[in-house]
């Protein structure tokens, strides 16, 4: 189940004093401050069965029917109590952001704790438009609630208020609250896994570079390292000077990659992701690659924090300063 | 609906929500456990429909069947309005109506999927546990019934747990704890709420009739007397009249015709009809200076509209009303336990000038019945002197010829059956003697009638009440003495004296006692401690009756007239607001007890009072800082060596962790100097 909004919880005016009212923090510990409660459906029905029951017992004058319709009343009023305290206490707290892709749900991940006493059951937690995850805290006092949202744009995804709500123990009441952790999530740009070798191979004007890795020519012999082919080894040196030694080859190819915004095709957001497809297809193989882009530059390196700065930029491109 | 906004469109389509297995299981025990009491008045179809839903909604929960097609739910919703069609009673009474209702619920099992269903089937749960009570309000299902309801509150709160903790013991604990708490705030409502009178008129449990009937040939009332049921209790408001004259009159049986006597029609006449609570007529006896016997009545249903009172009785209790005959009868059949206050004038005549129309019914015979006893009469009557000793005679008659009083007389046809009885067979149960007796005197043109109801009981030690059970059901006689109005004769009285005196059981012979007792509880009358126990069930039920389930408009009117002083509007809302918030005063506590943060240790509290006061010196502790690190800090902010702070550090570790370490005054006072001074420091440093 999605969690959506009423039709209420959209108004502005609603939203203006919901931020007066539970400010945004990274922290929250609930309380009669920031829950609400109200009663379900199956309340109203509950209810209205409890009428029905009263009626009967008047009609018929019978005391036990009146006890049964007090019961189920009763019961009604300490559930109040029971959902109200199912959240009351707990402590929400967002611990991660995650990263993701356009089209993929980003992770958040939320800490939930609660005071010392009786355990929390039933509990559910989800950012506006996601599913909503269950959640308790029985045995334990924290626990940590993945939560996902779907990301359908690049840059920065703000997931807005946290729902955070129960029906427990009866599914007469309910009692909710929308927390605002401030969180955020980078959200990437959809790749595009497109091979264009021309564009990546790179003549560039800081002099041929060698690839380890490559098996074109023999340039030199050297001692064996652990993790040299087994095919490189000279078997006939070993067999004189009972050293290993292996011949190495080298590539003659440019390795590091400049992806450049005005070399891909498309708009601008077509663009993006094909540079990103490039980019992490070059991330992948291990290559030096940067990034061009109109007002930017990201120079080549490798690792994936390089990797991240790059889809970053990618990410943020064009975009207004958050 | 502003706050009701979740998806429940697609959980209600049953699409991707399961109703958790344990949850499931726990739905169909609660529905089980909530239909089996009512098995008892709806129709074997509904049952076996039901058996049917449940034994397949099992295999579907086992994974072995598949949900029914749809035609086999037609079948299955066809059979059972056969049932209900074929049950014989009418289509709005009440058992109609909850065989319906149990019917829809039987059939919604083989179709609950989804969440919404699960809701529907909890709130019939409840229901149907109140609609029991509209049959039978005895303690025993009382206790059944909150037996059910936390077996019911169970399945819901399975629902709303996590699907993977859901286990039948923890839902069942948590529900058990539910009720439990509850349970104050319901005694609240159930004190203070305003009972108000009906306010409209619904139909009543039919159910069988017991007891007396209103025509009795020979034998029936000896076919009573072997159940054991309650047929009402009585609680005297001064001392009880002997177990003599303890002779609960219900029916009196005017005419006779082919064996079975009969109470006598309502005469048309207005100044003969029914007297209502109150209110005074002249066939009344004047009783201003006769001291009354007062009591009152608590009567199981006999769906039927008399009741029972001692001799003479007068209509005082609201919906009671007196009928040319002195019989006290009720507006309405009796369908529930009712209540009601009788008073009696002991030596009250009744009749003292007997209307002609009277004296006409209660001597009247069928012409050509009978012949041999009303000859024996005509005969013993010229030989005696006066209607008092030709009865007298009669009575001495059965006491010295071979009459035996027995349960089990020899059947006679309905054809001459008195002298049957009278000359041939000889042995008869009170109904018999009674008969014979009443024919007799008419013979001879004495005014007479047979009377039926109830005579002596059984005081039950613990609580003082009189049990009548319908094992004590009688007959006797009446005659019209001039002079004395209607007298009472008990023939019984001479051929048994202990049935009088001691009750049936002493009255009887060993055999009959013996079929007596292999049918009714009086099996238990030879065993002294389980003598004592139904003793105790039956004071319990007899308190239940009194307080519970007779708690109606007057008697919460009494309660709260000795609990708030004045019954006003405003007094009983604050009583119940008073109630009310202890009551859930109590759930917070139970709910929020344990929060309260553990008392501080001093030596914790004075840390961190002084990490507090820091905090004005730009220090302030990090949350995962330990005491001694925080401390090295603020050492280091005033710039000491680190050696400078190391006694007090040790001082603070030793009080909060060494749980050896005696936290006195001294070690107190050397802790806050040590603070003190660093703080002192600090706060210097920061100033220059």
């Amino acid at each position: 189940m999605a969690v959506e909004l009423s039709a209420f919880e959209r108004s502005p005016r609603f939203n203006r004093w919901l931020d007066r009212r539970i400010p945004p923090s990274r922290s929250l510990t609930l309380s009669q401050q920031s829950i609400f409660i109200f009663p379900t459906i199956t309340g109203f029905l509950f209810g209205g069965l409890i009428v029905l029951l009263i009626l009967g017992a008047i009609n018929y004058q019978n005391s036990l029917v009146y006890g049964v319709a007090f019961t189920l009343g009763s019961l009604f009023l300490v559930t109040i109590l029971y959902t109200f305290r199912n959240l009351s206490g707990l402590t929400i707290e967002l611990i991660a952001a995650g990263t993701g892709f356009v089209g993929e749900d980003v992770e958040f991940q939320v800490r939930m704790s609660r005071s010392k006493g009786k355990g929390r059951e039933g509990i559910q937690l989800g950012w506006l438009g996601a599913i909503a995850q269950w959640a308790e805290l029985y045995d334990t006092e924290a626990c940590t609630v993945r939560l996902f949202v779907p990301a359908k744009a690049r840059g920065w995804l703000d997931p807005g208020r946290l729902l955070i709500e129960t029906q427990y123990p009866l599914g007469l009441l309910r009692a909710w609250t929308w927390v605002d952790l401030g969180a955020r999530a980078l959200v990437y740009p959809q790749p595009l896994f497109i091979d264009q070798p021309e564009l990546i191979a790179r003549r560039g004007e800081e002099g041929e570079l060698m690839d380890p890795q490559g098996s074109d020519d023999f340039s030199d012999m050297r001692t064996y390292r652990p993790g040299d082919p087994v095919r490189h080894v000279i078997w006939r040196a070993y067999a004189r000077t009972d050293q290993l030694v292996v011949k190495e080859y080298t590539s003659y190819l440019d390795p590091r990659l400049m992806l450049d915004y005005d070399r891909v095709a498309g708009g601008t957001e077509e663009r993006l992701s094909r540079l990103t497809g490039m980019a992490l297809n070059a991330a992948r193989s291990g290559r030096e690659f940067g990034l061009v882009l109109p007002g930017t530059k990201v120079r080549p390196g490798i690792g994936d924090p390089h990797r991240d700065s790059i889809l970053r930029a990618l990410a943020l491109y064009g975009l207004p300063q958050a | 609906m502003a706050f009701l906004r979740r998806n429940e469109a697609t959980e209600a389509l049953g699409i991707g929500y399961q109703i958790p297995r344990n949850s499931l299981a726990l739905l169909m025990i609660a529905q089980a456990v909530v239909v089996l009491p009512h098995a008892a008045h709806i129709t074997p179809w509904i049952i076996a429909v039901g058996l049917i839903c449940g034994y397949w909604r099992w295999m579907v929960f086992q994974g072995r069947w598949d949900y029914p097609q749809r035609w086999i739910k037609v079948l299955l919703v066809v059979a059972s309005a056969i049932g209900v069609g074929a049950s014989g009673k009418s289509a709005f009474s009440l058992e109609t109506a909850t065989g319906l209702l149990i019917v829809a619920f039987a059939l919604k099992l083989v179709e609950m999927k989804s969440r919404r269903d699960a809701y529907l089937v909890i709130h019939l749960c409840y229901f149907i546990v109140a609609a029991e009570f509209l049959f039978d309000q005895s303690i025993g299902v009382a206790v059944y019934s909150v037996l059910s309801m936390v077996i019911v509150t169970a399945a819901l709160v399975g629902l709303h747990q996590l699907h993977t903790r859901v286990r039948v013991s923890t839902s069942l604990r948590t529900a058990a704890v539910l009720v439990m708490q509850a349970m104050p705030l319901m005694l609240v409502l159930f004190l203070f709420f305003p009972r108000v009178a009906p306010l409209w008129s619904v139909p009543l449990p039919g159910g069988t009739r017991t007891g007396m009937t209103d025509h009795v040939a020979p034998g029936d009332i000896a076919a009573l007397t072997r159940a054991y049921e309650i047929a009402f209790r009585a609680v005297f408001y001064g001392p009880m009249p002997p177990a003599r004259a303890l002779y609960w009159r219900g029916l009196v049986y005017s005419n006779f015709s082919q064996g079975t006597w009969s109470v006598g029609g309502v005469s048309a006449a207005p100044e003969n009809a029914p007297v209502g609570a109150g209110a005074r007529a002249d066939f009344m006896p004047d009783v201003s200076d006769i001291e009354p016997v007062s009591y009152q009545i608590l009567m199981e249903p006999t769906q039927a509209s008399w009741l029972f009172g001692l001799d003479v009785a007068l209509p005082v209790a609201h919906g009671t009303s007196l009928t040319r005959d002195f019989r006290l009868i009720s507006a309405e059949p009796i369908h529930t336990m009712i209540r009601y206050r009788g008073v009696a004038y002991p030596d009250a005549p009744m009749d003292l000038q007997l209307p002609e129309w009277l004296r006409i019914r209660e001597t009247r015979l069928p012409d050509d019945d009978n012949p041999r006893i009303i000859a024996f009469a005509k005969d013993l009557a010229a030989n005696t002197d006066g209607n008092e000793a030709f009865l007298a005679n009669v009575l001495q008659y059965i006491r010295t010829q071979p009459f035996f009083y027995t349960l089990n007389p020899p059947l006679l046809s309905n054809a001459d059956s008195v002298d049957a009885f009278w000359f041939d067979s000889r042995r008869g149960f009170c109904s018999h003697f009674a008969g014979a007796f009443v024919y007799m005197a008419r013979a001879v043109g004495i005014p007479a009638r047979m009377v039926g109801g109830y005579q002596g009981g059984e005081v039950n030690p613990l609580t003082g009440h009189l049990v009548v059970r319908q094992c004590d059901a009688h007959a006797w006689t009446e005659v019209w003495l001039e002079g004395r109005g209607w007298v009472r004769f008990d023939p019984t009285a001479a051929v048994a004296p202990a049935r009088i005196e001691s009750g049936l059981n002493a009255a009887l012979s060993e055999a009959d006692r013996a079929v007596l007792s292999s049918v009714t509880g009086a099996r238990f009358e030879g065993v002294p401690g389980l003598r004592d126990v139904v003793y105790l069930f039956e004071s319990m039920q007899h308190r239940w009756n009194l307080w519970v389930v007779g708690y109606d408009t007057e008697v919460q009117a009494r309660y709260l007239a000795d609990l708030l002083g004045e019954v006003t509007p405003t007094r009983v809302g604050l009583a119940m607001l008073l109630g009310g918030g202890v009551s859930l005063a109590l759930v917070v506590v139970s709910l929020f007890w344990r929060r309260r943060p553990m008392p501080d240790h001093p030596a914790q509290r004075m840390f961190r009072r002084f990490a507090e006061r820091l905090v004005r010196s730009g220090l302030s502790r990090a949350p995962q800082e330990t005491p001694a690190h925080f401390l090295a800090r603020v050492n280091a902010a005033r710039n000491r060596a680190p050696s400078d702070i190391a006694p007090l550090i040790d001082h603070l570790d030793s009080l909060l962790y060494n749980p050896d370490v005696v936290c006195t005054k001294d070690a107190l006072r050397t802790l806050r100097s040590g603070l003190r001074r660093l703080q002192v420091d600090v706060a210097l440093r920061a100033r220059s």
